[in-house]
């Protein structure tokens, strides 16, 4: 039980930084990100001891990670029954020495992701952290096919939307 | 703005992120707390707190059970013809609040089954039927409503005893309340759900607001699964 207890900690904290990605990309809210957190390590802990280890440690953290979040951010927009956008909380917590740009770049994508559905914002949040195709699969429950065609539609909207941004820039 | 420009983007802010929660080790050392506590029962999961309503649902549901086989039991044991529409009455109310408990228990199993490391589409659609299953639930007990305007007669009065108008009258009340409850029964379905307003209306006090939500998640995902 103790030595359980140590590799659960040990992986927890290697993998954290997953942990907060999908917790700041579902939520805004500082105590609905503190909860989600709580309940993303509730569900690993009651999960852990049936790991299947035919999938990645990181599979596995992103699928449960990810069904938390989308269950959690349902209820709690069913709640407050308006969207909140993510950019200015999420960014709260980070340090400010980025140069403007960077920033502003960074506020565009959070943005994009807050306007997308939550199993599109799922399948970008797994693009953009590198996933293979097979991997995104495994964790949505998808066919690669099908990840593929998504992952070039999205990527395709992200594009578009940068490119208006920097045009817009631009003619200023 | 290149895809690798725009990774970029994201793995600063990964790196950021990280950073800041390094900074602020406090909030992971409580994160951390709060496992110990986990771990030692103290602190209860989201589901969890449906977990508890669940089976609030079922011990009040098994207490107005026992009360109703209490009266029925006791109605059976003293027979006379007088009970009949009694009897008939009360055990077919009694069974579909034996169905309602049955399909608190089957959601309570299934709340219990539920493992987040499953397929993110797969457990959504698990959760959102679970929801829906409010309008199965709201169906059936419906099915009981005629049998609240006749568990009172008794062959020692009606009808031979009551005039023609009170005859009529129950006539009128008990098939009025059956075809309420052939288009209630008829009508709740997911279908109706979308389109009638007045379906809307009438199951939004019993959850039908997250029911449709959840309808309309579920469709998402078909399609996200699908396209």
């Amino acid at each position: 039980m103790e030595k359980s207890r140590d590799i659960f900690l040990s992986n927890l904290e290697a993998n954290k930084g997953i942990i907060y990605k999908v917790v700041n990309s579902y939520t805004s809210h500082e105590e609905d990100r503190k909860d989600l957190v709580q309940e993303i390590i509730f569900q690993l802990w009651r999960s852990f001891s049936s790991y299947d280890d035919q999938y990645r440690l990181t599979t596995w953290i992103y699928r449960i990670a990810l069904n938390v979040s989308i269950s959690f951010f349902r209820k709690e927009s069913r709640k407050r029954e308006y969207s909140h956008p993510l950019t200015e909380a999420v960014l709260e917590n980070i340090p400010e020495e980025n140069n403007v740009l960077n920033s502003d770049n960074l506020k565009l994508l959070q943005m994009f992701i807050s306007e997308l559905k939550e199993l599109d914002r799922a399948l970008l949040i797994l693009y953009l952290d590198d996933k293979s195709h097979r991997e995104m699969a495994e964790i949505l429950g998808l066919s690669e096919t099908n990840v593929a065609t998504k992952i070039s539609r999205i990527k395709e909207r992200l594009k578009q939307r940068f490119t208006k941004h920097e045009t817009l820039e631009g003619s200023r | 703005m290149e895809e690798q420009d725009i990774k970029n983007i994201w793995k600063s802010y990964d790196a950021r992120l990280q950073e800041a929660n390094d900074q602020n080790q406090r909030a992971w050392t409580l994160n951390l707390r709060i496992f110990e506590e986990m771990q030692s029962g103290k602190a209860e999961s989201a589901l969890g707190k449906l977990k508890v309503m669940k089976r609030g649902g079922i011990i009040f549901g098994a207490i107005y059970l026992i009360f109703l086989g209490f009266i029925l039991a006791f109605a059976i044991r003293h027979y006379s013809s007088e009970w009949n529409y009694f009897i008939v009455s009360m055990g077919a109310i009694f069974i579909i609040n034996v169905i309602g408990l049955s399909d608190y228990v089957r959601h309570l199993v299934m709340l219990s089954k539920i493992n987040y490391s499953g397929s993110v589409t797969k457990v959504q659609q698990k959760l959102t039927s679970l929801q829906m299953s409010i309008l199965r639930h709201s169906r059936v007990m419906s099915l009981q409503i005629p049998f609240w305007t006749t568990f009172y007669l008794t062959d020692k009065w009606f009808p031979q005893t009551v005039g023609w108008g009170y005859i009529i009258f129950q006539i009128l009340m008990t098939g009025s309340f059956v075809y309420i409850t052939y288009w209630l029964y008829t009508r709740q379905t997911m279908e109706n759900m979308e389109k009638s307003k007045l379906i809307q209306k009438l199951i939004a006090g019993s959850g039908g607001k997250s029911v449709m939500k959840a309808m309309e998640f579920y469709r998402e995902i078909e399609e996200f699964k699908a396209s």
